[in-house]
């Protein structure tokens, strides 16, 4: 086990390297390249001005060099290992070694990625871990009471609704969901924009009651805001992983140990809840760990109709203006994060299920 | 984990979960409440250093010069003073200090720090209110009005130096007193090439050098005549020297928070704002000019058209800027119309929209290259059309490219082409157009089909409209017209290239506008503005001179004499003039159309007139 | 989809070992199409067919017949793109081949092929529309009394017909004029929604396409050769499952600009990773069986049983992910029109869901509504063959139920 962790861990350079040539191939070859000039970006310059604005970036970012170079200047300046001003990192007085890796600075937002990586990541992962749970529950519910009511209308029904929900478009859900709940053309019960109320500096945490008059509070502001977009981002998933709970519980009804529990004498329902239901989880379990990547695709779309400003608009804003080291450091994040969720589904296979072994 | 997992276990797990959330959400609070209590303490700290400071200047025997404001600057000299409006606003009987005016801004705002963001105008919105300047212009007048400066400078004989006089006992609002030594460093500071501000840099590299002449004098010399050098000397927004000096270029490149002033407002703590806070600013109290109304100046960011509509409609902010299709809809809400206000204005800033036809592409002079072509697309271009349309009227035929509110530039007698698709056909025919193959599309003599490509910025519906109806009203002329949304970088990179056939974008205008960077053939070459390659030896001359006259009735007549002869060329069709429009909450009065839009929000910086009445007042209280 | 299914031949050899793979598809068919679901959701998927084959029949600003001055003529006709004859000739040659019960499937699948070879050159050397459209033509025409006799296509609107005679309709609700309502550009939203049929059908199945047949080759190649390759191979399919397809798509179309074919091709090399992985499986379990082993020892190179014979058993399971690709497929180009990188001018139901917010702020419920249901329906339709067809393959399921 340990041995193919630490393989798998020592694929992951291969494999980011690749993620992020491709991704830096793309825009290299692109029609608009990813030159100086797009940073000039309002027009409107002198020529004088524009020249000189443009060597000051093609001096900050190297963008006038060949590609290979640019690449494997930017690999440089994020890898923990290379070359390196002496005097920092370690060993201190050599030009090469450990240092602080830095994913670079935004061309078109003039800030260092990490800092905002840092402000939208966690906006991010809120929305996730906050559906993450609520996707569980409502799944492993309809999914054990499809199979126990299997072949009956209970099952058909539910696995058809299911089915439908996963194939609304998130697009039209948000819109529908906006324009029905949220605009005031109709009715107007959920905010639409962002995650906090403008009011909300300077509201009470919880909620209170001021001069009689409700105050609602910064945390139930938040939630309030919430709503959509969780609903947005998690009514997809229901399908998958109920209908993954609904077989899981039918394969464990077929099993042996089952049947030895029923002939033992024990209850049906003892049997359904305590025995068949622990077992049936572990797949639902092992997949966890890999349903972050396609999280992260809703969240894009999620995150552009709702205006809040977690990883997937940053993506999107990052791509459309054109911006180098961004969708770079968008892609090797990303592109980590999807590779450490998939190794650690396979370790939670390995702990649910002792028969799998990878050696 | 298998096999032993209960339901105790869950419930165990969950209440762990439960626990540790909640113990992180009182966390986050107890954050909350940190934060405030800071800034509460800032503030008393900085009143009791003031105190402070009051009692040794007490002590001392010597007169505080920023208590009452106004007063000292001494110069009540009528036109000459800096705060006549807001002087005006406070003799009106219902005239009261406080509440918040809250602005948005409709995107985020990436830096406050001056000078990095030269080219963001809501950056500037702000920071205008932060900085000052030496000289402002009045917007209903126009005329330079001295703010920093204690009266206009004394220029010499040649235009080349400027001599400014500064205002004494102005303090920024650390309370450091504002000296020479702070014109002289943001100069320098802006010509520092290690500071990440090109763009400036190389507007103010025709000032030779800054100079000052003991504290309250400061010396610019010009290398070059220059018609708008007023606005370059006066209007360079003052840095607080022992602030900025604190940081190396480095640093201060990747600041995004740090701006402090001599201004009415200021950040609470001029350093520490992050990009996605609020923006929020709150008086300065050692103001040095007139108290400023509002209590505080709060921008927010909302980007979503919608999201803006609907926190206007609920007060969480004071302004919208409508498109022309909100607007009507708006004004339609008859409860809305009567508890707000609201303003459909002309001004030169918001400049015109064009088409640009290319007149040499891959170094070959294309369709576009015959000035009777170019005449013949203005003319099948239904102008006033797009404007009723498309607009709602909310726009005029653009006259060339001197906005008629701005200085007369414009020749008087010129009226722009009315829609004529006869005439257009008509000259088409001279130049030998005419569908020869059943094809629909008329063909050159030398058989090429009378087609192009348009090229024009993406993801702009009402720009999409316009060039939807452009596309049909061509093919009724026989004339194909193919479609080529781009982003907006790459559309700048092909105008770069001179990569295209025509494509329609909009300049923004000023009070006297300059045709030099856009109309002169010397900006043809090196990726210059004039990306049409437009050519014409007599323009070149007209404006090169206009550009060296300071005298301003002999300027006016060489620039009607170049709207004359652009209006003869037709290097652009020039499409539209938008007016701005734009919603207000009812409470804020003595807001008034001036000749540069409204009288205080937009990127021309003045005193504040505005005010709320005690009674409406909302916010802050 | 029914003729996809047939893509395992007939003359797959029928061992000991293998599983009965004929008789297994046929069954899973059967299954799938009893279903009423799935029978529904093909029905559906005809219909979305039919308009995209018809559209310029049903909906166009061009009379079919009209009658000036004494002679009849067809504008209609005569503004038939290369693309519409093509699509027309080629649905009447499926129809008819699909009549004759004669031929052998494999043979009917060359016919087919021999007339979309034949036709495509000539429609584009013979199909001369003109080149330009004035789309009030006729409706001008009509108002000046000169039409004598005309018949019109069911709606009488073209997708690209902005209606610049009657800049009134602009942005109107559903009403008799205009069954669905029209667009913000003036544009009538039920005639371009059976336009925008054309890119629903084919971005699903050319990107699906493009998927399946990447996926055979590399998973093929993968399992083949194992080793080196296999690993190599592995790491690719693992560099493009790390990355979100959705990321790579807006990064490409947004670096690459607005194409169609572009993005049909990018949404094929984002997502043929599956098939690949699948393929790569198979080939590794069966090798190690004992028919092919002993296939081997009779003398038959290994290449020759990988690829003669164990891929087409293990293509037939490859429909399932196929028909649930071409509904993230739809849905992909949705998305991506929806956040503005989609085509401008051409009919797409995801550009025209972009329109229902936004245009002065306001929510438009037709516009916001109808599209959408669009995609929907065709996605559900896609998804629920899928879905269907799983089970019928699943033999698992067989078992317990």
């Amino acid at each position: 086990m340990t041995t193919y962790i630490i393989r798998r861990l020592l694929l992951f350079f291969p494999t980011l390297l690749g993620i992020t040539i491709v991704v830096f191939a793309v825009m290299a070859l692109s029609p608009g390249g990813v030159g100086a000039s797009l940073l000039t970006r309002e027009g409107g310059m002198d020529p004088r001005v524009r020249k000189e604005v443009e060597a000051y970036y093609n001096k900050r970012y190297g963008l006038d060099k060949p590609l290979p170079v640019q690449y494997l200047r930017w690999l440089n300046e994020v890898s923990p290992v290379g070359t390196k001003e002496a005097g920092t990192g370690f060993p201190q007085a050599w030009g090469f070694g450990f240092k602080m890796p830095d994913l670079g600075e935004s061309l078109v937002r003039h800030r260092p990625v990490i800092d905002l990586m840092k402000e939208s990541l966690p906006i991010t992962l809120l929305l996730n871990f906050i559906s993450i749970p609520l996707v569980y529950l409502i799944a492993i519910v309809t999914g054990i009471t499809a199979a126990k009511h299997r072949g009956k209308i209970a099952d058909v029904g539910l696995g058809s609704v299911l089915l439908a929900m996963w194939s609304v478009p998130q697009i039209w859900a948000g819109v529908l969901l906006i324009g029905f709940l949220g605009s005031n053309q109709y009715l107007k019960i959920f905010p639409v924009n962002g995650l906090h109320d403008v009011q909300s500096d300077g509201m009470t945490f919880l909620p209170h009651i001021i001069h009689g008059a409700f105050e609602r509070g910064w945390l139930l502001d938040s939630l309030w805001h919430l709503v959509l977009p969780v609903f947005c981002l998690s009514y997809v998933s229901f399908a998958f992983l109920s209908k993954l709970q609904r077989s899981s519980m039918l394969e464990n009804i077929g099993l042996d140990y089952v049947r030895t529990a029923r002939s033992k004498g024990l209850g049906e329902k003892t049997v359904l809840y305590q025995h068949v239901f622990r077992n049936s989880l572990i797949p639902l379990i092992t997949i966890s760990a890999s349903i972050l990547p396609s999280l992260l695709s809703g969240a894009v779309i999620v995150e552009s109709i709702f205006g809040i400003n977690g990883m997937g608009k940053l993506i999107v804003d990052g791509a459309l203006a054109h911006d180098r080291e961004l969708v770079l450091s968008d892609a090797l994040v990303i592109g980590g994060l999807g590779l450490i969720s998939y190794l650690l589904a396979d370790i939670c296979y390995v702990i649910a299920d002792p028969r799998v072994s990878y050696d | 984990m298998g096999n032993r997992f209960g339901v105790k276990d869950f419930l165990l797990l969950a209440l762990l979960v439960v626990l540790i959330v909640s113990v992180w959400l009182s966390m986050a609070q107890r954050d909350r409440e940190w934060k405030v209590l800071e800034s509460i303490r800032d503030q008393g700290d900085s009143q009791s250093h003031d105190l402070a400071a009051i009692r040794r200047a007490l002590a001392g025997g010597i007169r505080l010069s920023n208590a009452g404001g106004s007063a000292t600057s001494g110069s009540a000299e009528g036109k000459e003073d800096p705060f006549k409006y807001v002087k005006e606003a406070e003799a009106q009987p219902d005239y009261a200090s406080g509440d918040w005016f809250i602005d948005n801004l409709h995107t985020k705002v990436g830096d406050l720090t001056p000078l990095l963001a030269s080219n963001d105008l809501y950056s500037q919105i702000i920071q205008g209110r932060v900085l000052e300047s030496l000289v402002y212009q009045d917007p209903n007048t126009l005329e330079y009005v001295p703010l920093l400066a204690r009266s206009l400078p004394q220029i010499s004989r040649d235009g080349l130096t400027f001599t400014f006089q500064l205002r004494q006992g102005i303090t920024f609002s650390d309370g450091v007193p504002f000296t020479a030594d702070d014109v002289v460093f943001t100069f320098n500071w802006i010509m520092n090439p290690a500071v990440e501000a090109p763009r400036d840099r190389a507007y103010f590299q025709k000032i030779a050098s800054v100079t000052k002449n003991g504290d309250d004098e400061v010396v610019f010399k010009f290398k070059e005549p220059y018609f708008l050098s007023m606005d370059l000397a006066g209007g360079m927004q003052i840095l607080p020297k022992h602030f900025y000096e604190k940081y190396t270029p480095q640093q201060f490149n990747t600041n995004p928070g740090l701006l402090m002033g001599t201004g009415p407002y200021m950040l609470r703590d001029p350093a520490s704002w992050r990009p996605g806070d609020r923006v929020e600013l709150v008086r300065n109290d050692r103001y040095w000019g007139e108290t400023p109304p509002f209590s505080r100046i709060v921008y927010e960011q909302v980007e979503q058209d919608a999201a803006a509509l609907t926190m206007f409609k609920n007060g969480d902010v004071d302004t919208f800027i409508a498109q022309p299709e909100q607007y009507e809809l708006l004004l339609k809400d008859a409860q809305l119309v009567k508890r707000t206000q609201h303003f459909a204005l002309d001004t030169p800033l918001s400049g015109y929209s064009f088409i640009g036809w290319n007149e040499k592409r891959n170094g070959k002079p294309t369709l576009f290259a015959d000035k009777r072509a170019r005449l013949a697309m203005t003319l099948l271009t239904d102008r006033e059309r797009i404007c009723k349309e498309v607009l709602l009227g909310y726009a005029t035929v653009a006259n060339g490219p001197f906005s008629p509110l701005g200085k007369p530039q414009t020749a008087p007698d010129l009226k722009p082409y009315a829609y004529d698709p006869a005439r257009a056909k008509q000259l088409l025919k001279e130049l030998g157009y005419q569908d020869r193959n059943g094809s629909g599309v008329v063909q050159g003599p030398d058989g090429r089909p009378f087609e192009f490509t348009f090229t024009y910025p993406a993801k702009d519906e009402t720009l999409q409209r316009i060039v939807l109806f452009l596309r049909d009203s061509y093919a009724a002329a026989g004339i194909k017209m193919n479609l080529d949304p781009v982003d907006f970088p790459i559309l700048i990179q092909r105008l770069n290239n001179r990569d295209f056939d025509a494509t329609t974008l909009a300049w923004s205008g000023e009070v006297e506008d300059d045709l030099y960077q856009i109309f002169h053939s010397s900006q043809i070459g090196d990726q210059g503005d004039d990306f049409v390659s437009y050519a014409n030896p007599e323009l070149d001359k007209l404006i090169e001179e206009a550009r060296r006259t300071v005298d301003e009735p002999k300027r006016m007549k060489m620039w009607q004499r170049c709207s004359e002869i652009l209006h003869e060329d037709q290097p652009y069709t020039f499409l539209t003039r938008r007016k701005s429009l734009s919603f207000m909450a009812g409470r804020i009065k003595n807001v008034h159309p001036s000749k540069v839009g409204l009288n205080f929000v937009g990127r021309w910086n003045m005193p504040c007139p505005w005010y709320v009445p005690k009674e409406l007042q909302k916010w802050g209280k | 989809m029914v003729d996809d299914m047939a893509l395992a031949p007939a003359d797959a050899p029928v061992q000991a070992d293998a599983p009965p793979t004929r008789g297994l598809v046929a069954q899973a068919i059967r299954d799938t199409l009893s279903g009423a679901g799935a029978k529904a959701g093909l029905v559906w998927i005809c219909v979305v067919g039919f308009c995209a084959v018809f559209a310029p029949f049903l909906a166009n600003s061009y009379p079919l017949a009209v009658k000036i001055g004494g002679h009849w003529s067809s504008p209609l006709l005569r503004h038939l793109t290369p693309v519409d004859v093509i699509l027309l000739v080629m649905f009447f040659a499926c129809v008819i081949l699909a009549l004759i019960r004669r031929l052998t499937f494999a043979r009917k699948l060359a016919i087919g092929g021999i007339v979309l070879v034949v036709i495509t050159p000539l429609a584009y050397l013979f199909v001369r529309p003109p080149s330009l459209d004035v789309f009030e033509e006729y409706r001008d025409l009509a108002k000046q009394g000169k039409i004598e006799a005309a018949i019109y296509a069911p709606i009488p609107y073209s997708a690209n017909d902005r209606m610049r005679d009657q800049p009134e309709d602009r942005l109107s609700p559903p009403n008799r004029r205009h069954l669905l309502g029209t667009e913000d550009t003036g544009g009538d939203l039920l005639s371009r929604m059976i336009h925008a049929c054309r890119i629903a059908m084919s971005i699903g199945f050319i990107s699906t396409g493009i998927a399946v047949v990447i996926g055979i080759v590399v998973g093929g190649v993968m399992g083949y050769f194992v080793g080196a390759i296999d690993l190599f191979g592995m790491r690719l399919i693992e560099i493009f499952e790390a990355i979100p397809t959705l990321f790579l798509l807006i990064a490409i179309v947004a670096f690459f600009g607005r194409n169609l074919y572009i993005m049909m091709a990018i949404i094929g090399l984002t997502t043929w990773t599956g098939d690949a992985r699948f393929i790569r499986g198979e080939f590794l379990r069966l090798r190690n069986q004992d028919f092919v082993h002993a296939a081997v020892a009779a003398g038959l190179p290994v290449r020759s049983v990988l690829f003669r014979h164990i891929l087409p058993n293990g293509i037939s399971p490859l429909i399932v992910s196929a028909s649930f690709g071409i509904a993230s497929a739809i849905l992909y180009e949705s998305t991506l029109s929806f956040l503005g990188l989609g085509l401008v001018d051409e009919p797409s139901w995801g550009q025209m869901l972009e329109q229902s917010l936004g245009v002065g702020g306001t929510f438009i419920w037709w516009i916001a509504f109808f599209p959408g249901l669009a995609i929907f329906l065709t996605v559900f339709a896609y998804n629920l063959i899928g879905e269907s067809l799983r089970d019928a393959l699943d033999p698992r399921l067989h078992g317990i139920e």
